[in-house]
């Protein structure tokens, strides 16, 4: 019986053992594994991130583009204007001084002798008629007017361009989102220009905070996809309002609308109705991501054959409507 | 008597760049518009030497413009003056506008001015060669006389060449320069196809080159390596017939390979409409080495086979 139970004891002891060997066996496998998923969560956020910051400047590169396309048209005419008023007064000024050699031979001329006064006038007549009747002067201040105009658009667009990458500054700024709304209006106008028609319904707005280049992103993004989504052409409308302690943005298209079943993936990373190589999947993705991170929300209203309407909404801060008040 | 004034036509939406080409073509009768409908109109009412046109308007795009005022009024040469490079616009306007230069904004006043005077001398002192199909005597003879020759170094494309047109032409291949130059030594060829590149390297040289000497041949560029600079040089330096993109059709093959041996038939009868698809001489600077010695030797020796080409120079 005694030695029996010393048996037990022993029999238990190796079981404890052999479980206590087995245990750690799986523990040591465990956490090998758990590094392993550790290593491969970075690679994968490595990736995002990397594709993040590939899609970043992909729209910086559509942007620049886009501004550089609107370019084209007033620097040809300021250019053009510019070469072309220097060739009128090259003109004018040759027509000046054959008015001027008249003169100097008037003032040189014998007065009292007719035969010597009288061609010397006829021909100083006719410079003048011409000098008088020269419309280059007239001609060259037009072509001046449209090229004032025409660097004043390029510097708009500059300006613009600066606004909307926000180079200078990369932190928190008290926003007016209509400001933002046309910074990416005018980003996007090469994508509309000639087969949608923009309606532009903006409230006046209190002052929100957020990282400007980023709200301007996600305009540029909600922008683009409408265009696209109106290949044959259609009406973009854009809405601001104030809506209790909110203010939203109602970006919407004229479009086909998104099919029910593809409705519940559009805010999924990666998840693109492009072919391979055309889109990233993540425009709205980031919007989403961008929007949250500053502590607003998104929501999509679509109909088939209708359009789509994406609406942004971001808190307004009262410390903020104190201050301007 | 001098030579009555130019009469340019030209089209955008947006006025100023109207007004400046106006101020910048003061030498000639200019007429602007923003208006396309108008504007096909009054070319052929007013008898209309050159058509400057932009791309991109909101009612209508230049190269439309371009192909309407080519059928109603083909003596005009057409010029698209644009501020985007986008490829569709490039293709179509080879494909439909069959534009003679394709300038982008912003533009060299010296050089627009320069094509201009070329183009409207072109107009008025060339025949119009009229696009209409090769009736069937013609096509048999074109058949039997005519050749084409495929540039292309990728078997399945020449085999698919092969499917297409064998059936209806004589048809032969090079998948290098050395070997194209041997068949146009030998054979008459009235159309050359080629890709823009092959393992060799630049075939664009080479079809501006025989542009450049031979311009009666028709070329058509059938390539899968689209890129819009390359495709806007084609047309100013090699005056391209057609530029289609791969995978190739059988459809848009056979049409533009028939369209093409029309263009070559008919300037055949009228070698002096040969001007029309005049390009400017390249800079010896541009031509690549593997080009400047004995091949180009050998371009410019080709037999010129149409009768008062001579002349047509």
């Amino acid at each position: 019986m005694f030695e029996g139970s010393w048996m037990i004891v022993g029999v238990v002891c190796l079981v404890l053992i052999g479980l206590w060997q087995r245990a750690r066996q799986l523990a040591a496998r465990a956490e090998a594994r758990s590094a392993e998923l550790a290593a491969d969560l970075e690679k994968m956020q490595q990736t995002q991130s990397q594709v993040i910051h590939t899609t970043k400047l992909a729209s910086l590169g559509q942007m620049i583009a886009g501004v550089a396309h609107e370019m084209n048209t007033p620097i040809g005419f300021v250019k053009s204007n510019v070469e072309v008023v220097r060739e009128l007064l090259t003109e004018h000024r040759q027509l000046l001084s054959k008015c001027l050699q008249g003169f100097d031979m008037m003032l040189a001329a014998d007065l009292n002798n007719p035969q010597m006064v009288e061609p010397v006038r006829r021909a100083l007549t006719k410079v003048r008629a011409a000098l008088a009747g020269d419309q280059r002067l007239t001609d060259g201040d037009d072509l001046l007017k449209d090229s004032v105009d025409g660097l004043v658009q390029i510097a708009n667009l500059v300006k613009n361009l600066k606004g909307f990458a926000r180079v200078d500054r990369d932190g928190m700024d008290a926003l007016d989102l209509n400001e933002c709304v046309e910074s990416a209006l005018t980003i996007a106008a090469h994508q509309l220009r000639d087969r949608v028609e923009v309606v532009k319904e903006l409230a006046h707005l209190p002052k929100v905070n957020g990282v400007a280049s980023q709200i301007n992103q996600v305009l540029l993004n909600l922008i683009t996809n409408a265009a696209q989504a109106m290949e044959e052409g259609g009406t973009l409308t854009l809405v601001s309002r104030r809506s209790g302690d909110q203010v939203e943005i109602d970006v919407s298209d004229t479009g086909g609308g998104i099919p029910d079943d593809i409705l519940p993936k559009i805010f999924d990373p990666f998840f693109t109705t492009k072919p391979v190589g055309e889109g990233t999947g993540l425009g709205l993705s980031i919007v989403h991501k961008i929007v949250q991170s500053h502590g607003g929300s998104i929501k999509v209203r679509t109909a088939a054959k209708k359009g789509t309407t994406f609406t942004i909404s971001f808190p307004i801060d009262h410390a903020l409507l104190k201050q301007s008040a | 008597m001098s030579e009555p004034r130019i009469r340019v036509l030209c089209i955008d939406d947006e006025a100023r760049i109207l007004r400046a080409l106006k101020a910048l073509f003061r030498d000639m009768d200019v007429h602007t518009t923003v208006d396309p409908t108008e504007a096909i109109r009054w070319a052929s009412e007013h008898d209309i030497d050159v058509v400057v046109c932009d791309q991109r308007m909101p009612k209508m795009q230049g190269i439309e413009v371009l192909r309407e005022i080519r059928m109603n009024h083909p003596r005009a040469m057409r010029i698209l003056l644009t501020g985007y490079a986008d490829l569709s616009a490039v293709l179509g306007s080879v494909n439909e506008g069959e534009v003679f230069r394709y300038i982008n904004k912003p533009w060299d006043n010296t050089d627009l001015r320069q094509t201009v005077q070329l183009a409207a001398r072109i107009a008025r002192d060339t025949p119009v060669v009229v696009d209409k199909a090769v009736d069937d005597i013609s096509r048999e003879q074109a058949r039997r006389e005519v050749g084409i020759l495929v540039i292309e170094d990728n078997p399945e494309t020449q085999q698919r060449m092969r499917e297409i047109l064998q059936p209806h032409y004589q048809v032969r291949f090079a998948s290098s320069p050395d070997r194209a130059l041997q068949v146009l030594e030998q054979h008459e060829t009235g159309v050359v196809i080629s890709e823009t590149a092959g393992q060799h390297g630049d075939f664009t040289a080479l079809i501006k080159a025989l542009k450049q000497y031979h311009p009666h041949i028709a070329t058509v560029v059938v390539t899968d390596r689209a890129n819009a600079q390359t495709a806007i040089d084609l047309i100013n330096e090699g005056q391209v017939f057609r530029l289609l993109l791969k995978p190739v059709r059988m459809g848009s093959c056979r049409l533009s390979v028939d369209a093409a041996v029309g263009r070559y038939w008919q300037l055949k009868q009228n070698p002096q409409a040969t001007r029309r698809f005049l390009v400017a001489p390249r800079p010896d600077a541009l031509i690549p080495t593997w080009l400047a010695g004995n091949l180009m030797q050998r371009i410019r020796l080709l037999p010129s086979r149409l009768l008062g080409m001579a002349r047509a120079h």
